[in-house]
Formats: structure tokens, sequence, C-alpha cells
């Protein structure tokens, strides 16, 4: 691979993160107030921690420099319980209100995506696999909830903690706070140096690392092919060569990233030490570097225990800096599918011809990029009217059932029903459409009948199934109409799936009855059997019916045949 | 639990590496504490000392010297750690990925058909980066602990048993026995949530696959309050736990915070008895209040056990399945001919219902073309598959040249088959290791051959780098018809006597489809063929066509 591929790749990759990190900002800010508590409860906590090194240094002072008894010490004692108290209600708040954050983000994360599905609508959600769809929905929304309920509210408290600290520190003992002051900011300093000699590192091998990180991934999708040809044994011996590769160049990476940490751990060891041997030297009076002389043994323990808790919150941060990264991986997968670009419906809210037909087609087209499918389509459907829609497969029968449907817009031309132009919302309305390949949802047979009407009565539910020949099968079913059915209506035949589907579209009564395919996967006694159970429901319906079966066609009373996206004369 | 152990026998060839870096984090915690330790005892050593003018006769150098020692040794060895028990993970993992990959194979295709279209696969990859937490974040932290709190009782042990057996007990307490307790309360919880996600993947699922049904009968709004309820019901019970980590969150402060106390109490009582020294006293005060940096990772590592556990079993649940063949012990050698014949063959999918194949009869001689039509689901793949011995059947008998397949070494069986199906795998590689899987050994000559004949030549002269460019993931996007006559000149090379095509033209245009029926009719002049298709065209190579209807197979004369 060449350099500037890498180059071009990794600051492809660069962009990307950028957008994701700031669509999580955006994401942010609509649960300020969450993630600013959880903040808050932290902070409170950190001066809480002050207190209480306060207080043991004034007990451990009153013991053995002033020789008190231990009972003159109760209100101390009963002080240092309460902070305790007080910093375990923090802790407790904190998670609270973090988990409030993380959730608010979540459900109304869900809410967006299950809106963009359907705004989608089902041609484009089909062509993505549904299993991954439902894990970004799942996993992946759930994968951000670290990052706003511990890393955002630790990003603030880190702005805000070691400031308080240097200002409570500075009257006790300015040179204390001086070296607080310069270890402090000097840690994100080393930190972003460290970093970035990572990420140089990791731009040299950046693309390496991706092709080999996914090379695992690769293989084990290619697994049968690999099979199929002999070759997976030998690949086997591959795999640990390149894992063992990885593993090289990731620590090459890793090597330099550690850095980073060893200077946080190296600051807050220095200041600690540096803050010791300080105050030691000035109890022993060896220095006088500003107020050394006059340091009393409860100040320097005072501020002996504030050097640890001083870089306790950036320690915390650098513990959830995986939360952030996961984030940001997250969000790549579920901005990909918030970005994806809903087409426009045809514009709606102009004035009704009251002249056209109930479906009117005037000049329509579909294409998909460069590939035509349907090309100036004229057409003009009325009332009653029982039509075949016919041709070989792939001529562009389904488009033109998607288009009338408005599960898709045409790329041009125009589509109208009763006089309007169509859109999805009034084709719902409209028509009663069945599909090639109905689908049956989890739940009982009558739940799926009464898809459109979920209030629907008893009596129209059982009157539906009766006609469309549901009963026929339920009668011997173990809870008849009220037997459960699962994913794909497993364990019933298609005859039977495209019955209840039947029963469903009569239940709904709508004016124009839409059935695409409806006799493809039936025997032909049983296609007979449909076909006499289609006419005699939808006998007063404008009835179309996408299929190239000799015998549905015979049926009908007008044919229309699609060629090669064309509609013959 | 016996995943866990499962795995951490994975990790003993890098023992003698792993016990350095727990040795090395065991050193860095130490450091610290011993750091926070000796400067609270320095300070107060010196402010008795300055007190009692004694000052002049103080040695300071040493404890000065140690302090800035001490500062050093946390920082190296925090870095040596890191390097250390991170080369010694990764070293783990990729074996780890190794002895999935080879526990798969047996698995694949019969068991294993779907492994892309399954979050599987996904889950596999992730679950066994997850397993870099059972060592960095379960039994480091764990056994660090363990002996750092060990160490530090020890230590004060020698100054104040009292001090030293309160410590370790509330220790003990803050950090196992609370976290564990509550653990064991959230477990309802947590199993909740489990089934409750899984109920709402059911349901999302129902809702984008039946998603055009439910747009159409404007049932969309009302399913998807449904799924909102789910997911508002799945986020309670994560609060419900969510309550109970931050109580026991709490409670662990809590206890730690008490043992503070009682160790400030207690110091102070024996400094009033004289049988510690005030410097002494802070010192022990300080060590405790360090000793909670032990104690910090444990909570977090018991939530890992139950997360890092699960990974580990579902990996297992793959690697420990069984193949759905098993291979001769003793195989016989392929005969010759290539004449298939089924007698009488039913199958039906393991924990299915309904048979896949019924009673399927069928002579395929040496040469002959045949093809299979009928609707999606009616068993034509299946029958493919039972040709190449992805499965058994359940009744009757797959013959080559006259032999049962069962006969047969099954990865011997399949270099009989050249397989082209819709889905052409291209592998992240360059076109010619794309290529050479087929034949490692094929000659630059013999590549060219199989680039001509697929037409694939221009393709390949408008490249820069040619035959060596990189495609599949984050390489050369090629399009389909481009990757289906990559998949044709792979199966040039292979040059077996039977060829399966699987759609082999489904989701090409007309005219790259006659291309590829084109080439593939001249190509399998002196072999076998056996397609499957919906398509007309391709029917032209068959000289006889059969019908599937719900695993019935029907002679037809188109």
């Amino acid at each position: 691979m060449r350099l500037t591929d890498n180059q071009v790749y990794f600051d492809h990759r660069q962009a990307r993160e950028k957008i994701c990190a700031y669509w999580l900002k955006q994401q942010a800010k609509t649960v300020a107030k969450p993630v600013r508590l959880t903040a808050i409860a932290g902070i409170a906590n950190g001066c809480a921690v002050m207190v209480q090194a306060a207080i043991i240094a004034q007990i451990l002072h009153a013991i053995i420099i002033d020789n008190r008894a231990w009972q003159d010490l109760g209100t101390p004692l009963l002080g240092l319980a309460a902070v305790f108290i007080a910093r375990s209600l923090c802790v407790y708040c904190q998670q609270i209100w973090g988990f409030e954050a993380g959730a608010q983000v979540r459900l109304s994360l869900r809410r967006q995506l299950s809106d963009q599905f359907a705004a989608l609508g089902p041609v484009v959600v089909k062509q993505q696999h549904s299993g991954e769809l439902t894990a970004i929905t799942l996993e992946q929304v759930d994968a951000l909830e670290n990052y706003f309920a511990r890393y955002l509210p630790q990003q603030l408290i880190v702005g805000v903690l070691p400031l308080i600290m240097i200002v409570v520190v500075m009257p006790v003992n300015w040179v204390v706070g001086v070296i607080f002051l310069l270890t402090g900011p000097l840690i994100p300093v080393f930190m972003a140096l460290a970093g970035m000699g990572a990420a140089s590192a990791s731009r040299n091998q950046f693309l390496a690392m991706t092709r080999m990180g996914g090379y695992f991934l690769d293989r084990l999708q290619g697994l049968a092919t690999l099979k199929l040809f002999g070759q997976a044994w030998q690949e086997l011996e591959r795999i640990n060569a390149i894992a063992d590769n990885f593993r090289a160049k990731t620590m090459a990476v890793l090597r330099i990233a550690f850095i980073s940490s060893a200077v946080l751990e190296f600051f807050s060891a220095v200041a600690v030490a540096l803050v010791a041997v300080y105050v030691g030297l000035g109890l022993l009076g060896q220095i006088s570097l500003g107020p050394a002389k006059s340091i009393s043994f409860k100040e320097a323990l005072f501020v002996l225990l504030l050097a640890p808790e001083f870089f306790m919150p950036l320690r915390q941060l650098a513990v959830y800096y995986h939360d952030k990264a996961a984030a940001l991986g997250s969000a790549d997968a579920i901005l990909a599918l918030l970005e994806q670009q809903v087409t426009e419906q045809s514009p709606v809210g102009q004035q009704a011809d009251p002249t056209a037909q109930l479906i009117e087609l005037k000049q329509v087209s579909k294409s998909y990029g460069a590939r035509q499918v349907l090309y100036d389509i004229d057409l003009s459907i009325s009332a009653r009217e029982k039509i075949a829609l016919t041709g070989p497969s792939g001529a562009g029968k389904t488009t033109l059932v998607n288009l009338l449907l408005g599960f898709e817009p045409a790329s041009a031309g125009i589509i109208l029903l009763n006089g309007r132009a169509i859109d999805r919302d009034s084709a719902a309305t409209a028509i009663a459409w069945a599909g090639q390949d109905p689908y049956l949802f989890h739940g009982s047979i009558k739940d799926n009948i009464a898809l459109a009407h979920a209030e629907a009565d008893e009596q129209a539910i059982i009157d539906a199934a009766i006609a469309a020949g549901v009963t026929e099968f339920s009668g011997q079913l173990p809870d008849g109409l009220l037997t459960l059915i699962g994913e794909r209506g497993y364990g019933l035949s298609g005859g039977q799936i495209q019955r209840i589907a039947l029963a469903r579209a009569f239940l709904k009564n709508a004016d124009i009855i839409l059935l695409d395919e409806p006799t493809a996967n039936l025997d032909p006694a049983n296609k007979t059997r449909l076909l006499d159970v289609i006419g005699r429901l939808f006998s007063d319906k404008t009835l179309i019916i996408a299929s190239h079966d000799p015998e549905v066609i015979q049926r009908m009373d007008r044919r229309l045949v699609l060629h090669q996206g064309r509609l013959l004369p | 639990m016996n995943d866990l152990w499962f795995f951490l026998k994975l990790f003993k060839p890098q023992r003698a590496n792993l016990a350095v870096g727990m040795l090395l984090s065991l050193l860095t915690a130490l450091s610290s504490v011993a750091l926070l330790t000796l400067s609270g005892w320095f300070i107060s050593a010196s402010a008795l000392a300055g007190l009692n003018a004694e000052a002049w006769a103080f040695n300071f150098v040493l404890p000065a010297a140690q302090i800035r020692a001490l500062a050093i040794a946390r920082t190296a060895s925090r870095y040596a750690e890191r390097l250390v028990t991170h080369e010694a993970t990764f070293h783990v993992l990729a074996n780890i990925r190794g002895w999935f990959f080879q526990q798969l194979i047996p698995l694949v295709p019969g068991r294993l058909s779907s492994l892309r279209s399954g979050d599987v696969l996904s889950r596999m990859t992730a679950d066994i980066d997850a397993l870099d937490a059972l060592y960095l974040r379960l039994l480091s932290p764990a056994l660090v602990a363990a002996l750092g709190v060990g160490a530090v009782t020890a230590f004060l042990y020698l100054y104040a048993p009292i001090i030293s057996l309160n410590t370790g007990v509330m220790l003990a307490l803050a950090s196992v026995a609370v976290p564990w307790l509550f653990t064991v309360l959230g477990r309802g919880g947590a199993e909740e949530t489990v089934v409750l996600a899984a109920n709402f993947r059911i349901r999302h699922l129902d809702m984008l696959q039946g998603l055009a049904d439910l747009l159409a009968y404007r049932a969309y709004p009302r399913f998807n309050a449904l799924l909102d309820q789910c997911s508002r019901l799945m986020v309670d019970t994560q609060r419900r736990n969510n309550r109970l980590t931050a109580i026991s969150s709490a409670l662990t402060l809590l206890l730690s915070q008490s043992a503070l106390l009682a160790a400030l109490l207690m110091a102070a009582l024996l400094y009033r008895d004289r049988l510690l020294s005030g410097a002494e006293s802070v010192m022990l005060v300080f060590c405790v209040l360090a000793a909670f940096e032990f104690a910090m990772p444990l909570p977090q590592a018991l939530q890992m056990l139950a997360k890092t556990g699960k990974a580990a079993q579902r990996i297992r649940q793959v690697a420990q399945m069984s193949p759905t063949i098993t291979s001769p012990r003793q195989p016989s050698a392929l005969p010759y001919g290539y004449g298939l014949q089924l007698d009488d063959v039913s199958f039906r999918y393991p924990n299915q219902p309904d048979w896949a194949l019924r009673q399927v009869s069928l002579s395929i001689p040496q040469n002959s073309k045949l093809a299979i039509i009928g609707a999606s689901g009616s068993g034509k793949t299946t029958l493919l598959h039972m040709l190449m011995r992805y499965y058994d059947a359940d009744q009757g008998r797959i013959l080559l040249a006259g032999h049962n397949l069962k006969q047969f070494d099954s990865d011997d069986l399949l270099t009989r088959y050249g397989v082209l199906s819709q889905r052409s795998e291209l592998f992240a590689a360059t076109i010619k290791d794309n290529l050479l899987i087929a034949k490692p050994k094929a000659s630059a000559a013999e590549l060219a051959a199989a680039l001509s004949s697929a037409g694939l030549r221009t393709l390949i002269n408008r490249l820069p780098d040619g035959i060596d460019t990189w495609v599949g993931e984050s390489g050369l996007k090629v399009s389909g018809g481009e990757a289906r006559r990559i998949a044709l000149a792979r199966l040039y090379l292979k040059n077996a006597p039977i060829l399966i095509l699987d759609e082999p033209t489904e989701g090409l245009d007309k005219e790259t489809e006659r291309e590829v029926l084109n080439t593939l009719a001249a190509f399998a002049q002196d072999k076998t063929l056996i397609i499957v298709t919906h398509r007309e065209a391709g029917l032209d190579l068959a000289d006889k066509v059969y019908r599937m209807e719900r695993g019935v197979l029907i002679g037809t004369s188109l």
C-alpha cells in the first residue's frame, strides 16, 4: 500500500471522527441538566474531600502536637463522620443522575431511529440487514450510555475541581499552590504531546492496522468459500501470522500511547514527593522558600493529604477515556443511519382535479441512479376495474406497485389518487395491499388480521376470517384464530399466509385492492381456491393484481403489460 | 464461571509475562502507597523534631531521597506494567483468534451457513476482544488487590495489629462483600433486562421486516408506541439496577471511610498509651488512607466478571457446536468418474417440522446439464448443498460414481465441485491473491488465461496496479458484475468437473448476464452443470429442466 493512500484514508477517518464528536456534543445539549447535576455531585464530593483532609489534619495535629485526649475531639470526629456520609450521598447522586443523562439520550435516540425507519420507507430499509439495524438501535445506542453518564460529567469536573483546590491551597501555602499550578496544567500538555506522538506513529500504519483488523472478519465471512477451495487450513496459518503481526504493530503504537499514562503517574507522584519534601524540610527549618519557616504541622498534613486528591479527577477521566472511544464508534454507526437521505414525497396540498379518474399516472418514470426501471408510464384506472398487471420478472411491476403505495416517489411525472398527488398517507387510506410475501407479526392470527384496525369488533374480524377462508385451517389449530404465530408465519403454508393477508385487506374495507403476486408460492389446487376467494371478496372494489400467472390474468377484465419498464399498448 | 476458567487456560503460554506484569502492577500500587505513607511519616517526624529542637540530629537526606525514588519507581513500573501486560494479552488474544477460527472450520457451512447474516459473527469478534478484560481488568486487579491489601495489613501489623485487622476486614467488606451482595441482589433485574432486550429485538425485527405492511395498514404509529414502551420498560429496569449499584458504591465508600475513622481513633488511643510514636500514628493513618487505592478497581472488576463471563460463554457456545457431518476415519479415494445419483433422498433441517426435501430421486450423468427452478424456499439450494454434502440425508442416499458420499473425506469431495453463486465472496486482498485461493500454485500464464476467459482483461488493464490491486474492504470497490467475473476466473482456475451455479446471474443487468452465461456455456462443455435459477436466460444452458415445489422434485418440459 502506498503512503499517500494511507494518508488519505487516515485523514478521511479523522474528518469522520470530528463529525461524530460534534454530533455527540449536539446530543449532550439535550441532557445538559442531568450531566451538570452529575458533575456538581462529583465536584461536591471533591470539596468534601478537602474538608475531610482539613479535619483529619486538625485531629492529628491536636493529638500529636497539642497532646489532646481523643475525648476532647468529639466535634471534629463527628464532623468527619458527617463528611463521610455526605461523600457517600454525593457518590450515590452522581451515579443516579449520570444514569438519567444516559437514559434520556438513549430513549430519544431510539425514537429518532424509529422515525427515520418510517421516513426512509420499506424499499430503502429492505436493502439493509434488519439484524444489523436492530443491533444499532439496541446495542450501539446502549453503548453511548457511559459517555453521557460518566465521561462528560467527569470532563466538567476536571475543568473545575483542580481550580477550586488551588484556590483553597494558595492562602494556606502558596508554594504548594504553585507546585499544583505547575504540575496540574502540565499534565494535559504532556498528554497531548504524547498523544500527538501516538497519532503520528499510528498514521504511518493506520491503513495496515485497519486492514489487519478487518482481515479476521473477512476470512470468517468467507470461510465457506475458503473451504470450497480447500484453503481453510492453510488460512489458519496465515491468520496466526497476521494476528501476530497485528499485535506487534498495535504494540508499537501503544508503546507511545502509554507514555501519557506514565506522564500522569509521574506528575502525581512528583507532586506528592515535592510537597512532602518541601513541607518536611520546612518543618525542620532546613529551607526558607516562601512560608516554609512558619508552616504548621496541621497545614503540612492538609496539603500533603490534598496532593494525591488534586490528580484524582484527571486519573478518573483517563479511566473513562475508553467510554469516549466506544461512543465515537457507536456514533458513527448511528449517524450513518440518521444521515441517510429521505427522498421527498411529491408536493402535496395542491387543488384536487375533479375530472381525474380514480388513479392517474402521467409520464411517470423511476430510476435508481443510472438504472432506469420505469419509462414514461401513462395510465388511468377507474373505479371497480379489475386489472392484471403483468410482464416478465424485472419488468418493473413491483416498482410500479411501490410507487402506487407511496413507498417511494417517482423520479419524474405525477401520480394522482382521487385527483390529488399521491403520498404515503393518502395511499394507505385508499388502498388495501397484500405483498408478494405478506409479513405476519408475532401475535395471534386475529391480531394479524386486525392490523389496520386494532379495535375492530370481534364479529367483523371473524367475518373477514371466514370470507377469506382463514377459518378453514384455523379451525384445526389448537387455539383457532387466537393461535400464536411466530416470525414470518412459521408453521403456516404459503397459501395460508396469503389468506390471512387477504382477510387483512378485506377487513380494511378500502376502495382499492392491490395484490402483488398472490399465487407465487401456491400449488394449482390452492391457487384456484385462492382466486375464487379473491373474486368473491373484492367484486365491488377496484382490484389490481400484479402477476404473470396466466390463470390470474385470464380472470381479470383488463390487462396491463409491462416490458422492460414500458407499458405496452 | 467454567467458561472463564476455560479461557484462562489459554493464557497459560504467557504466564511468565503475565506474572511479571502483575508484579509490576503490584509494585506501582505499593510504591504509591509507600510514597504517601513515607511522606506522612516524614513530615510528622520532621514536625516533632523541629518542635523539640532536635532538627540538627534528624537525618532528612535519606527519607527525602527515598520519597523521590518511590516517585520515580511508581512512574517507571507503571509504564513497564502497561507494556508487559498488553503485550502478553495481545499474544493471548491472537492465539484465541486462531483457536476460534480452527473451531469454526468443521462447522462451516453446514452448521453455520449464515455466518454473515446473523450477528453471531460481529459478536464473536467483539466477544474475543472483550476477553482482554479477563486478565487486564479482572484477574490482575483482583490478585493485585489481594496481594496489596495483604502487604499493607502485614505492614500495619508490625506496628498495630488491631489497626491491621480492622483495615483488612473493612476493606474486604467494602470492596468485595458489598459489591458481591449487590450483584446478587441485582441478578433478577439483570436477567430481566436480558429478557426485555430480547423482546425488544424480536419486536424491532418484526417492525423492520414488516415495515411495508405496517405503513400500508397505517399500523406503524401503534406498533412504534409499543416499541417505545418496550424501550422505556428496559430503561426502567436498568434504572432500578443502577440504583442498587449506586447504593453499593455509596456503601463501599462509607465502609472504607469508616475504616479510616476507626484507624484514626485507634491510632489516637495507641499514641495515648505510648504504644505508638506520634510519627508512627500519622504514618499508619496515611497508610490506611492510601490502601484504598488497591480496593478501588475491585467493584468494577466484579461488574466485569459477569460481562466477560457472558462473552466467554457466547464464544464457547459456537466453538462447542458439533459439525453436521463427520468424515470417515479411513476415507476412500475419490473415483475418477463424477456421475451423481440421488436415491429417495429426504432431508429435514434440525429442529424444523417440515421436510426440506421429500423423496428426491435424480440421476445426473457425467457431463449432463440440468436446471432446477422453483419458488424461493422450495428446496433448490438445499438440494445443491446435499450434493456437496453440507448435510447428510435423513433418508435415502447420494452416490458419486456409484459410491456413497459418506465414504469420502468431505474436504476431498469438495475438490470435485466448482461453485458460482449470487454472492461472490471477495476477500480483502489483491485480485491476484483472490484468484490464487482457487489454485495456490497457478502460474502467471494460467492467471492471465483465467482473467481473459472471465472477461476481466479490460478492467485489469485500466487499473494502475493491475492484478495487484487491493479489493474488498477498504480497497477498490468492484461492481457486482466485476465481482462475479472474479468468481468466474476462480472457477476456471479450479477447473472442477462438476459446476454448481446457484442463481449465478442474480443482480446483474441483462448485458452482463448474457456475457456471463455465454462464458459459462463454453466452459461447461466437458463438465457436469447444475444450475438453479428463476431467470429464463439461464435455462438455455440446460438440456433438462426440473421444478422444485415444497421439497418435491418434478420433471418438466419447458
